[in-house]
């Protein structure tokens, strides 16, 4: 937990992301209009607002899944690259958690997180497959191995993308609203998860609508509001003392009285 | 009207070797439209853009032509152009699998374009490249999901291959005509020639539906 006294407990540590009046553009609509924040190393920061605010763009702009028009991103020292071979290296960093989780639905669960140890590092089959198990057991889906995601629920299968994200070891692992696409009573096991990881020190970005998530476990919160960071700051002053009205409208909204 | 069957019987070694040669056909048109239709596929959606509209317009133009006229084409134009003197079994074969490459390659861009982008997202994400993306993710999806399409396909061609008997290739509907004529026996031919082709299709037809069973995949 964040102590009062030091508002960025884990700024003195390296930075590992830094977005400086990053711009994006869909055709006329600016998606991002002039993001800057640092992201360092062990730090859980959380990205939170209404939807569309951007939030999401952000983070796919991190890996490169999209481009930016305006603006830089650093990540670990170096301009995100546009030459395909070099952004693909940053990629195998950054682990990805989407919110449709994404696993591929023609292979088995060891064999979606094996899939990125054997396909992009080259290991052997043996080794992909010794590393798929170890992360499977990671998230606590072990006895899960053989079984198709189709077969498992959607908080099973998130987990499984966790593991298979963790399974490139990666520096950073990014996640797009984990949780909402989830069972409300799924939605727990994968939050505990991904506190286990903050707390083992991974470095980790959180577009995500679970306030108390962003609060209980977050160093750093970002509000977001049509393309722009209308606030940031350690989550006892977001949640608590707000700084600004439209973070105060935000949390309202969504019921939340500090 | 009396009815003599034992043409068939007598006939039979001919028939069989007809029916060799038509199942041959389209084995081997498959074994060229398939990889051939994927190529053509990945290239109409990949390719630089001359190199796309080109196979775009090798896909329309095979695709809307009507089999017999390849045929004929192919018998006439292919020894012009290679100036080889292709025998009647090599021409027919072009022609199928001009033809089956272009539905194939058809077949293959919206079994393609049919798996969501978060699956290439995913697997970009994980770093691999576009290739290796479509290679381990995307295809071998659009190939379960296209399966019963390439199985209709498959048993359509099975009948289609009788179409290269005008030109004198001695597969089974060639066969089975020669014979007609020569001992005038129409309807006994004709109907041998019906079951045949149906006693072979059908199981095509049912294994095609086991492979769908045991293929599918359930998201």
């Amino acid at each position: 937990m964040n102590s009062a006294m030091s508002p960025r407990a884990k700024s003195t540590r390296s930075r590992i992301i830094r977005y400086q009046g990053v711009i994006k553009r869909y055709g006329d609509f600016q998606a991002l209009s002039g993001v800057d924040l640092d992201v360092h190393a062990g730090e859980v920061v959380c990205l939170i607002g209404p939807s569309g605010s951007g939030k999401s763009t952000l983070l796919r702009c991190t890996n490169g899944l999209e481009s930016i028009d305006g603006g830089s991103i650093e990540f670990e020292g170096a301009h995100l690259s546009r030459d395909e071979r070099t952004l693909r290296a940053m990629r195998q960093r950054m682990g990805m958690v989407f919110q449709s989780f994404e696993l591929f639905p023609h292979l088995t669960a060891v064999e979606n997180v094996a899939e990125g140890p054997r396909t992009v590092l080259g290991k052997s089959r043996a080794e992909a497959a010794e590393r798929a198990s170890a992360m499977l057991a990671k998230v606590g889906l072990a006895d899960k191995a053989p079984n198709h995601p189709a077969a498992l629920s959607g908080g099973q299968q998130q987990r499984v993308a966790i593991a298979r994200a963790l399974a490139m070891e990666p520096d950073v692992m990014l996640f797009d609203e984990p949780t909402s696409a989830l069972d409300p009573e799924t939605i727990g096991e994968v939050l505990n998860v991904m506190k286990a990881l903050a707390d083992e020190g991974m470095t980790m970005v959180v577009v995500t609508h679970e306030m108390t998530f962003a609060r209980r476990v977050g160093d750093w919160v970002a509000v977001f509001d049509v393309g722009r960071i209308v606030e940031q700051g350690p989550p006892q002053q977001i949640f608590e003392a707000p700084t600004t009205e439209r973070t105060r409208d935000f949390l309202s909204h969504l019921g939340w009285n500090g | 009207m009396t009815f003599d069957w034992s043409v068939v019987w007598q006939h039979r070694d001919a028939l069989a070797a007809g029916t060799l040669t038509t199942i041959l056909l389209t084995v081997a048109t498959m074994a060229i439209a398939v990889p051939c239709g994927i190529v053509v596929a990945i290239l109409r959606l990949y390719a630089w853009r001359p190199i796309a509209a080109l196979t775009t317009a090798y896909v329309e133009l095979f695709r809307n032509l009507p089999l017999i006229l390849v045929v004929y084409w192919a018998f006439y134009v292919l020894p012009i152009m290679t100036g080889l003197g292709l025998s009647p079994l090599v021409t027919g074969l072009a022609a199928l699998a001009l033809n089956v490459t272009a539905y194939n390659a058809e077949t293959f861009r919206a079994g393609i374009n049919s798996i969501r982008r978060g699956q290439l997202d995913a697997a970009m994400a994980l770093g691999m490249s576009r290739t290796q993306a479509l290679r381990r993710v995307v295809l071998p999806q659009a190939l379960r999901r296209i399966l019963p399409v390439l199985a209709s396909t498959w048993v359509s061609l099975f009948k289609d291959t009788s179409l290269v008997s005008v030109i004198a290739v001695t597969e089974l509907a060639y066969v089975a005509m020669q014979i007609r004529a020569q001992t005038f026996r129409v309807l006994e031919m004709l109907t041998a020639l019906a079951a045949i082709y149906w006693l072979l299709g059908y199981p095509q037809a049912k294994l095609v539906d086991w492979m769908q069973r045991r293929f599918a995949v359930t998201e």
